[in-house]
């Protein structure tokens, strides 16, 4: 899948999120670029940007930026963390 | 529609210009149709990781902004640039991470690697590889959960704290915690590494173990004397090299325990910053 995103650095936040199929592409490229000109005119700075991804919840793995603010970034691995508590293929054998 | 061929130098001149504030529509036409340039490349680079079985967040064209802080960071043109197109794959751990980065070797045997662990680029490590496809560079990020923790942390700073926390800038105390949870990140993936090391050689003898008690308990009365004594030699010898990587691995493993504390420690104390930060706003 294709998503564009249209994302206010400053404040974090996605203005705008839209999913295309593979199969549209061009149509997502240049919606990408409509986007682009419109916020040059308007002189808005915001990063707009095309991404592929298998699925959204692979984006929200590989892209977590667009979608979590810095507590939520930082909350989510205190606790179940990628460190996992009781490593289980390090443990194999050794324990 | 046939679009006429852009040259090198017409590139790098609209580098130039990019480097500035404002952006003329030509100028991002311009920069789209060079972006789109590496479409081919791009798809060419994420099938073959496909094929091996990952599945990639692809970024077929860097964003403009990101294009032109880089051109304004770096003294790089931008014909140079070789992460216009890229694409970014998430291991679970540093072991994995080396594994899929020497199959990525396999399949582009010219792509340059550029191994960001040992030296972190403002506290970010990860491994990128450029391959080269018909002269067009696309950058893969290979990055660990946590490498690639640290990275959303640092790029999110970026975003709603200061803009230059993700180049060494920003406030002295986030900049300190970036740096801490960048070492301690390395501290506890090189403790994994090597346990995991350890484990392999570990479970190696464990076998070569049990396949000379085999030989033994099948052909004891038919080995010579001297034979069944160098065997239980070897056996003796295995045992007690197995019991000690075993004690080696236990004390791994609670050093791994205690790199993960500090590894949590840190992160609960930037959530009571940014608490603290936010209760300073409010008031």
């Amino acid at each position: 899948m294709i998503f564009l995103i249209e994302y206010n650095r400053s404040e974090g936040r996605i203005v705008t999120f839209r999913d295309f199929d593979d199969s549209q592409r061009k149509e997502a490229e240049n919606s990408r670029l409509e986007i682009e000109l419109d916020l040059n005119r308007k002189r808005v700075d915001h990063e707009v940007v095309l991404l592929d991804a298998a699925s959204e919840d692979a984006l929200r793995l590989t892209h977590r930026r667009y979608f979590e603010d810095l507590r939520q970034i930082l909350e989510d691995k205190r606790g179940k963390g990628s460190i996992p508590d009781n490593n289980h293929r390090l443990t194999n054998g050794s324990s | 529609m046939f679009k006429m061929p852009v040259s090198k130098t017409q590139i790098d001149r609209l580098g130039d210009r990019l480097k500035g504030d404002s952006h003329t529509e030509r100028d991002l036409r311009l920069l789209d149709d060079y972006r789109q340039s590496f479409g081919e490349a791009y798809e060419a680079v994420v099938q073959t990781i496909r094929q091996r079985g990952e599945f990639p967040t692809g970024r077929p064209a860097k964003s403009t902004a990101s294009i032109a802080e880089k051109l304004r960071r770096e003294s790089l043109r931008l014909s140079q640039m070789q992460d216009i197109a890229g694409c970014r794959i998430v291991v679970t751990d540093v072991v994995r991470q080396e594994q899929f980065v020497a199959s990525l070797r396999t399949v582009f045997p010219g792509a340059s690697v550029i191994d960001r662990r040992d030296n972190p680029s403002y506290g970010y490590r990860a491994i990128h590889i450029i391959a080269e496809i018909s002269g067009k560079p696309v950058e893969i990020q290979v990055r660990t959960a946590l490498q690639h923790l640290w990275a959303e942390v640092s790029e999110k700073s970026s975003d709603v704290l200061d803009p230059t926390i993700k180049y060494g800038g920003g406030p002295d105390e986030w900049r300190s915690f970036l740096t801490e949870i960048s070492e301690s990140v390395a501290a506890y993936e090189n403790c994994e590494k090597s346990h995991s090391e350890r484990l392999a050689a570990s479970e190696k003898m464990a076998a070569d173990c049990a396949e000379i008690k085999k030989l033994v308990a099948e052909h004891e009365h038919q080995l010579p004397d001297q034979k069944s004594q160098e065997l239980r030699g070897r056996l003796e010898a295995l045992t007690r090299k197995i019991a000690n990587a075993e004690q080696k691995g236990r004390e791994n493993l609670e050093a791994l325990r205690r790199l993960r504390n500090d590894f949590c420690n840190l992160l609960t104390w930037a959530i009571s910053l940014l608490d603290k930060r936010a209760k300073e706003q409010k008031q």
